[in-house]
Parts: structure tokens; C-alpha cells; sequence
């Protein structure tokens, strides 16, 4: 009865770090989503942008020394430019309807970021400074980690800003307008590459912050991280639903949670295996994702 | 030929068809005309598989095509053509009617080589004489989209005409051409009529309807409001008042 | 010599798993799942060989048909996702059959020696060419003979019907249906095809290469295989043969002086590519525009 109860508190324990940290995969997850919302197309590189914006605020700490919050601005700027420098490269000149070449362009685009990080760094991972790593909360049998806990509310503001934005402001509407009905959007005046170019910059933002996120919780960046990210965001998108911003949310959680628990059980080399076999599961069963829209484009 | 029972199919909200009740008989060039968003190519997409119906019946040689997927029932004997043409844009003229062709018959009866090879015999001369009809003889190596736009039209027609069916389809065929390519229409679909097809003809193009047709059905927000001969539905004043609107006083 | 023996077989192996995902891309699935194909039929032909002794072509074969029916399998469920879709799905697939040989473990004691696959360790040992006496010309000659195969097969199906089949659904996917073609079951026909192809590849990689890891198997090698036809062009086989040359042999070999930058250079190039002809190096109108080039020269020779 002892070690049920000890079990019980094990896994609950790990679904809640999970959760936690699943507010990353959530972030990356509704970038992932705002670009196909916006656009029809992925963007492959875009977790590569993510970690990259990690980068540019560690090299500034590492120069300058600054506090946690500059290091978040720092990344989501980074993250912001570089997307919409992906955005020039990768999508801004191919025929729109070419979803083929759009998308190995971001490959490319990802290929090309993750070795330039690899040279930059000589490929050794750094240590990322990790935020309220002393403070940890004792509720019970359970331990809150301060430093998850911490990721977990920069996720929980961000997202409410970009709601905020989304739905509260013009460059909003227009996003949402352009993801709707383009054509419509273009014979009202509004430009669909400022727009487009927008919504991959506020992605971009979401994706820095995700990516200092994660750097902060794991408290190591290495270039390794951009594929696993990449991956697992994709699955997060598409369990959630192309182009749904809560499902984004509530599948970047779960599959934080889940995967955690996995680990628990059959250790870190099968993790990501589980995960991916998660997302075939959502693929036969509910191939819209939980709150997919079926984007219908002529 | 072809009976439609109560058919019925609804988007969402809106409803495109209403217990819709037609009967073609074979041989018969039957025409269904309407106002736009009448529910007429709802109707031709319902009988050639694109979606399934919300309700009702669509029988074909006393048959439920219900469930037929799209290339079973052309297998079945329907064909169709598309109001904005589907042509293969990468595939040349020739080709174009080369896979809609053996899909037809029983390939095995004409030996694997045949089946193959654009150089033999029976399929050559086949695709050969599909080409002539169509008026298209020296473009079977053109490729599909780099044809002018009556060119594709004729492809069209006759890329479903190669499926040899028996219950043809035709979804305005007769849109944005001129006087001289509608009346080589007209002959063309009389052509196939004697070849044994039943034709179904979707239309806004009066002209070609009133004078192809033994019947005519018309369609109005998904119901048939009118059918019988043209000169009858020429006629007819519910007709009159779905297309030009009702006026005041008469 | 040695160094050009490599660099020829590694073309030949690249050619059929980009082969592999050029019967895919005809029907207008682009697949990033050939890397985990490729892996399936490795790893298979190299369990064979080594654990049970088995001779290398009856092992190709059933490598072949291992992978030909998990494709044929994995054929079904793709055909509920399209586009962007797929693509993620197939590169979900292609990371859960790397991570799952990342784990797999048989081991057998033979001759007091430990062969088999070992985990995170990888699978080494895999030396039948050594063991049999195989020359490196054999090798080479094995693998090319494989290759030419494979291209004059895909090539004559391009001449018959069902070619302009597969392309057909490739095109559009509703008219095809529209005209009697029974599109699942040349979506499923041509995954399998696909998948027999890259497990051909990957037997014959595995028996070179003389080791298994999974870091062979990541979404690089899944782009390579995709960015092959993609560049090419899906109008002929030989697109594809010159985007491997020109990938493998120019970028990855000719650029070694590089050094690292390579990978840089090759992510930049398919971003320019992509842009500046977005429907592969030889799409049907570059290849047009070719023919009438060479007719031109040639009449003027002539006359």
C-alpha cells in the first residue's frame, strides 16, 4: 500500500513537471500554428529561430551580465529578426501555391541555422543560467521546482499578450483576416506580405521566448536541441489542430505531461519514441487534431 | 437509366438540394437548368461521388450508386466532365485520354502489351480516332495546359467520353464559348448520343439546352420547380420567375 | 582509388533512396519516412547476415520484402494525411524507426564473439563483403548493378500507362478518380514501391558501410532523399541520378575542403534552388526547352 502510494506520488509528481514544462512545447506549438494559420505552409526552421534567439541572449548575458528579464526581450527580438529573415528567404518569394518548395527552403533554412550554431559554438553545449533554480515549494509529498514554475508563468503571460493581440488589436484582425480569406484580404488594401511578414515576426517572439524557456529549464543549450524542439512542436501543432491556437495550448501541456511520465517509466532513450507514436495514434484516430480546422484553399 | 429519389444534401446550414426527384431514360439528352445556386452541380457531383448525400437515392441501371466511390461508379458506367476543367496540366493530350481510356474494359482480353505501349495497335488507333472527333489530332504531345482554352474544353469531353460510359455528365460545357465552338458542341454531344450515351446536361446556355434536349429539368434552391419538353419549360411561368424574378401585377 | 570507390557507391545508394522517394513524389505524396525505410531494410539484411549467416542476395530479398510490407502498412493510414500532413507524419515515422533501432538489442554469441545489434552502441561488425572475399569492385559493381536496375524498371513503367497512372493522381488526385483510377490503390502501390526501393538501398548501405548507427538515419538523410527529386524533377529518373551527383559529389565530396562549412553551404543551396526554381532543376519545361536547344545544334550541324 506504501509503494502504490509512493508510485502514485512518483507519476502524479512527473505529470506535474511535465506540465510545466510543457508550457514550452505550447508556445512553439501555437508559433507552428499561427504561420500554417496564416499562410497554409509549415515552417520547418522555425524552432531552429527559437533557439537561436536562446543563443543571441546568452551571448549578451555572457557579455553584458544583464538580468533574467532583458535575457527574454533579447531572445524573442533575435528570434523576431531571424524570422522574418526566414520569412525573406524561405517563403516570401516562392509561388504562393507551392507548398513543396516553400517547405524545403525552411529545411534548408534549418539546416543552414543549425550549423551556423554549431561553428559559432565550436558545437560544445553552454550552460544557460537558470532562473529561480534555489526556489523549490513543498506542497505535501510534492516538490514544485521554482525554476519550472517560473517558465511556466512567462508562458502562461505570454500567451495571454498574443491573445490580447490577436483578437484586441488591428494587426490582429488583419492577421486573422489574411488567414482566412487572402484574396479577400488583398482586394481590401491589405498587404498580404506585410502581414504574412508580421505574423512570422510574432511568432518569432513566441518562439524566442520558448526557446530562453527551455534553455532556462534545462539549463544547458545545445544545437542538439533544435530537432528534438522542431519535432516535438510539430507534433504538438498537429495533435492540437492546424491552425488552433488552444489546441496548440492544450496539446503542448499534455504532451509535456506525457512524455515526462513515459520517461518515468522506460527512461529517456525511449521517451521521444512514445511520443511520436502518440502522434500516429491522433493521425489514424483524429487526423484534424483536437480543434483542427479543415483550412480549405482553391 | 438513372432514378433520383428524395435526394437530398445539405452543407452545414445551408440547403443545397431538396428531396429531389428526376428520372432519365436511356438514350434520352437530358437537360437541367437553373438559377445559379440552384443546386445544379451539387447534383452532378452527388451522382459522380465527390460527397455522399445527406439523404435520398441516386439509382443507376436499378442500381444504388450509394456505395460507389467516385471511380467505382465510373467503372460502373457514370462519367463526368468538370465546369472549371480538370485536365492533368503535366500530362500530355494523349495521355490525358490514355488513363481515362482502359479504365473501360476488360484489359485482360487484349493482352499485356497492348495495355502498355502507346505503339500498338488497338489502343493507338482508339485514342487515334478520340483525338479526330475532338478535332485535336496534331496536339496528342502537346501538353494539356498549354492548349487554348476550347482546345481543353474538347479535351475535357472527350477524356470522359474515353471512360466509355454509359450515363454522361456534361457540367456547363458550353461556359465562355463563342457561337461557332457551341454549335460544334451541340454536334459533338449528338455524336455521342448515337455512340449509345445517355447524356445529362447541366447549362445556362439556352440556345444549346432548348435545342439538344428531350427533356429539361429546372431547378430552383435545390427543388425541381418545372420538367417536360423544352417548348413546354419555355413556357412555363414559374420558370420565367425564377430566372427573371417575379413582377408586380401580372 | 579506394576514396572514388567510396564516393561512387555512396552516389549509387543515394541514387535509390532518392528513387525511392521519386515514385512517391509522382503521386504527389512527398515522403520524408524513406530515411526510416532505408533504416528498416539495413538493419533486416543485416540481421541476416550476421546472425543468422545468410547469404547476401536471399538476404537483400527478404530485407526487401520486410520493408516493402511495413511500407505497405504504414501506405494505408498516410492516405488519411495530405500535403503538410504527410510530411509530418512520415518525418514522425522516419525519427520512431531511428529511435527504435536506437534501443534494439540482439545480441548472439557466435565463435565466442558478441554480433548484433547492441543498443546505443549501434551494429558493427557487419562483414560479409569482408568475409566472403568480396572486392571492392565487387562491391561497387553489386550496388551499380542494383542501380541501373531500379532506373531502367522506373523508366519503363513511365512509358507505359501506369506512368501516366501515378502521375495522374500526382496531378489531381479528384479527376483521377473522376476517370476511373482507384486512387488508394496507387497511393498504396507506390509507398510500397517506394519502400522496397529504399530497403534495397539501405541493405546494400548497411553491408558497405560495415556499421549501423542511428545517427545515419536522422531527418538529414530524410532530406536527402526528398531534396534528390525535388531538384531533378519529377519528369524523368536521370533528374534524379544528376541531383545525387551533383549533391554528393559536388557538394559533399568537392566541398570537403570546406571542412564543416559544407552543411552550411548545402541548407543556403536548397534555400536558393527553392527560390529561384521552385519546381525542381528539371521540371518538364527546362527539359523542353533542353530538347530544343540539342535539336537546334543538331540540325545545324547537319546542315
Amino acid at each position: 500500500m506504501d509503494d502504490f502510494w509512493f508510485e502514485f506520488v512518483e507519476i502524479t509528481q512527473s505529470v506535474g513537471d511535465g506540465f510545466l514544462f510543457g508550457s514550452t512545447y505550447a508556445l512553439i506549438g501555437i508559433g507552428f500554428t499561427l504561420i500554417f494559420g496564416a499562410m497554409g505552409k509549415l515552417n520547418i526552421a522555425y524552432a531552429a529561430t527559437a533557439i537561436a534567439g536562446a543563443y543571441s541572449s546568452l551571448a549578451v548575458f555572457m557579455l553584458f551580465d544583464v538580468s533574467l528579464v532583458i535575457i527574454f526581450i533579447v531572445s524573442a527580438i533575435c528570434s523576431a529578426i531571424l524570422g522574418y529573415l526566414v520569412y525573406l528567404a524561405c517563403f516570401r518569394f516562392i509561388p504562393v501555391h507551392n507548398h513543396l518548395a516553400a517547405l524545403m527552403a525552411s529545411v534548408g533554412g534549418l539546416f543552414f541555422i543549425d550549423e551556423g550554431i554549431v561553428h559559432a559554438t565550436r558545437g560544445s553545449p553552454l550552460n544557460f543560467p537558470s532562473m529561480f533554480s534555489e526556489a523549490y515549494f513543498e506542497v505535501g509529498p510534492y516538490g514544485i521546482r521554482g525554476d519550472l514554475l517560473f517558465v511556466f508563468f512567462i508562458g502562461l503571460i505570454s500567451t495571454g499578450v498574443l491573445l490580447y493581440v490577436l483578437f484586441r488589436t488591428r494587426l490582429g484582425l488583419a492577421t486573422r483576416a489574411v488567414a482566412q480569406q487572402d484574396v479577400a484580404a488583398r482586394l481590401c488594401g491589405m498587404s498580404i506580405h506585410s502581414t504574412n511578414s508580421t505574423t512570422f515576426a510574432v511568432a518569432g517572439l513566441l518562439g524566442g521566448i520558448a526557446g530562453a524557456m527551455t534553455a532556462a529549464a534545462v539549463g544547458i543549450l545545445s544545437p542538439v536541441m533544435m530537432l528534438p524542439l522542431t519535432i516535438k512542436g510539430l507534433i504538438v501543432t498537429v495533435i492540437g489542430g492546424l491552425g488552433s491556437i488552444p489546441g496548440a495550448i492544450i496539446a503542448g501541456l499534455f504532451v509535456g505531461s506525457f512524455e515526462n511520465v513515459v520517461m518515468y517509466f522506460r527512461g529517456i532513450d525511449e521517451r521521444d519514441m512514445y511520443v511520436v507514436a502518440l502522434l500516429f495514434i491522433f493521425l489514424v484516430f483524429r487526423p484534424n487534431g483536437l480543434f483542427g480546422k479543415t483550412i480549405t484553399r482553391d | 437509366m438513372l432514378e433520383v429519389k428524395s435526394l437530398s444534401k445539405n452543407f452545414g446550414g445551408v440547403k443545397a438540394v431538396r428531396e429531389l426527384d428526376l428520372a432519365v431514360n436511356a438514350g434520352d439528352i437530358f437537360g437541367v437548368i437553373g438559377p445559379n445556386g440552384s443546386g445544379k452541380s451539387t447534383l452532378v457531383n452527388l451522382i459522380s461521388g465527390v460527397f455522399p448525400a445527406t439523404a435520398g437515392e441516386i439509382l443507376f441501371q436499378g442500381q444504388s450508386l450509394s456505395s460507389l466511390s467516385p471511380h467505382a461508379r465510373v467503372k460502373a458506367g457514370v462519367a463526368r466532365t468538370f465546369q472549371n476543367i480538370r485536365l492533368f496540366p503535366g500530362l500530355t493530350v494523349w495521355q490525358n485520354l490514355w488513363v481515362a481510356r482502359n479504365s473501360a474494359e476488360d484489359t485482360r482480353a487484349e493482352g499485356i502489351s497492348y495495355r502498355w505501349f502507346r505503339k500498338s495497335g488497338p489502343v493507338k488507333n482508339e485514342i487515334d480516332a478520340m483525338l479526330e472527333f475532338s478535332g485535336l489530332a496534331d496536339k496528342g504531345d502537346e501538353l494539356a495546359s498549354s492548349l487554348a482554352f476550347g482546345e481543353q474544353r474538347r479535351l475535357e469531353l472527350a477524356r470522359a467520353a474515353a471512360t466509355k460510359p454509359r450515363l454522361l455528365l456534361l457540367d456547363e460545357p458550353a461556359a465562355g464559348m463563342n457561337h461557332d465552338e457551341i454549335r460544334d458542341l451541340d454536334k459533338r454531344i449528338r455524336q455521342l448520343r448515337q455512340q449509345g450515351m445517355t447524356i445529362i446536361l447541366i447549362e445556362h446556355v439556352m440556345d444549346l439546352v432548348m435545342g439538344i434536349t428531350d427533356r429539361i429539368a429546372v431547378l430552383n434552391f435545390g427543388s425541381k420547380i418545372a420538367e417536360g419538353e423544352p417548348a413546354a419549360i419555355q413556357e412555363n411561368k414559374s420558370v420565367q420567375e425564377a430566372y427573371l424574378g417575379q413582377s408586380d401585377g401580372d | 582509388m579506394d576514396y572514388y570507390l567510396n564516393l561512387i557507391n555512396t552516389i549509387g545508394i543515394h541514387t535509390l533512396l532518392g528513387l525511392s522517394a521519386y515514385v512517391l513524389l509522382l503521386t504527389g505524396q512527398l515522403s520524408m519516412a524513406q530515411a526510416g525505410f532505408f533504416a528498416v531494410g539495413a538493419y533486416s539484411a543485416s540481421v541476416l547476415t550476421v546472425i543468422f549467416g545468410w547469404s547476401i542476395l536471399p538476404a537483400i530479398g527478404l530485407a526487401m520484402l520486410i520493408t516493402g510490407f511495413l511500407a505497405f502498412l504504414v501506405g494505408f493510414p498516410a492516405l488519411r494525411v495530405r500535403g503538410l500532413m504527410l510530411v509530418v507524419a512520415t518525418l514522425a515515422f522516419g525519427e520512431f524507426v531511428r529511435l527504435f533501432f536506437h534501443n534494439f538489442r540482439w545480441r548472439v554469441t557466435q565463435d565466442g564473439v558478441e554480433v548484433g545489434p547492441d543498443g546505443t552502441m549501434g551494429f558493427s561488425e557487419i562483414r560479409y563483403f569482408a568475409e566472403h572475399g568480396w572486392t571492392s569492385w565487387e562491391v561497387a559493381s553489386l550496388i551499380w548493378i542494383f542501380v541501373i536496375i531500379v532506373m531502367a524498371l522506373i523508366w519503363w513503367a513511365d512509358q507505359t500507362r501506369s506512368g501516366a497512372v501515378l502521375r495522374a493522381v500526382g496531378e489531381d488526385e479528384l479527376a483521377a478518380g473522376t476517370v476511373g483510377i482507384d486512387v488508394t490503390v496507387v497511393k498504396v502501390a507506390a509507398m510500397t514501391a517506394g519502400g522496397v526501393i529504399a530497403g534495397l538501398g539501405g541493405s546494400l548501405y548497411a553491408h558497405q558501410i560495415t556499421m549501423l548507427d542511428h545517427h545515419a538515419f536522422t531527418v538529414l538523410l530524410a532530406t536527402f532523399a526528398i531534396a534528390y527529386p525535388i531538384l531533378g524533377g519529377v519528369s524523368n529518373v536521370f533528374g534524379t541520378l544528376v541531383a545525387v551527383i551533383f549533391i554528393q559529389g559536388l557538394l559533399v565530396e568537392g566541398l570537403r575542403f570546406l571542412g564543416d562549412w559544407r552543411m552550411l553551404l548545402f541548407g543556403a543551396l536548397i534555400v536558393v534552388v527553392m527560390n529561384l526554381k521552385p519546381r525542381g532543376l528539371f521540371d518538364s519545361q527546362t527539359l523542353r526547352w533542353i530538347k530544343n536547344v540539342l535539336r537546334l545544334r543538331l540540325s545545324r550541324r547537319l546542315s
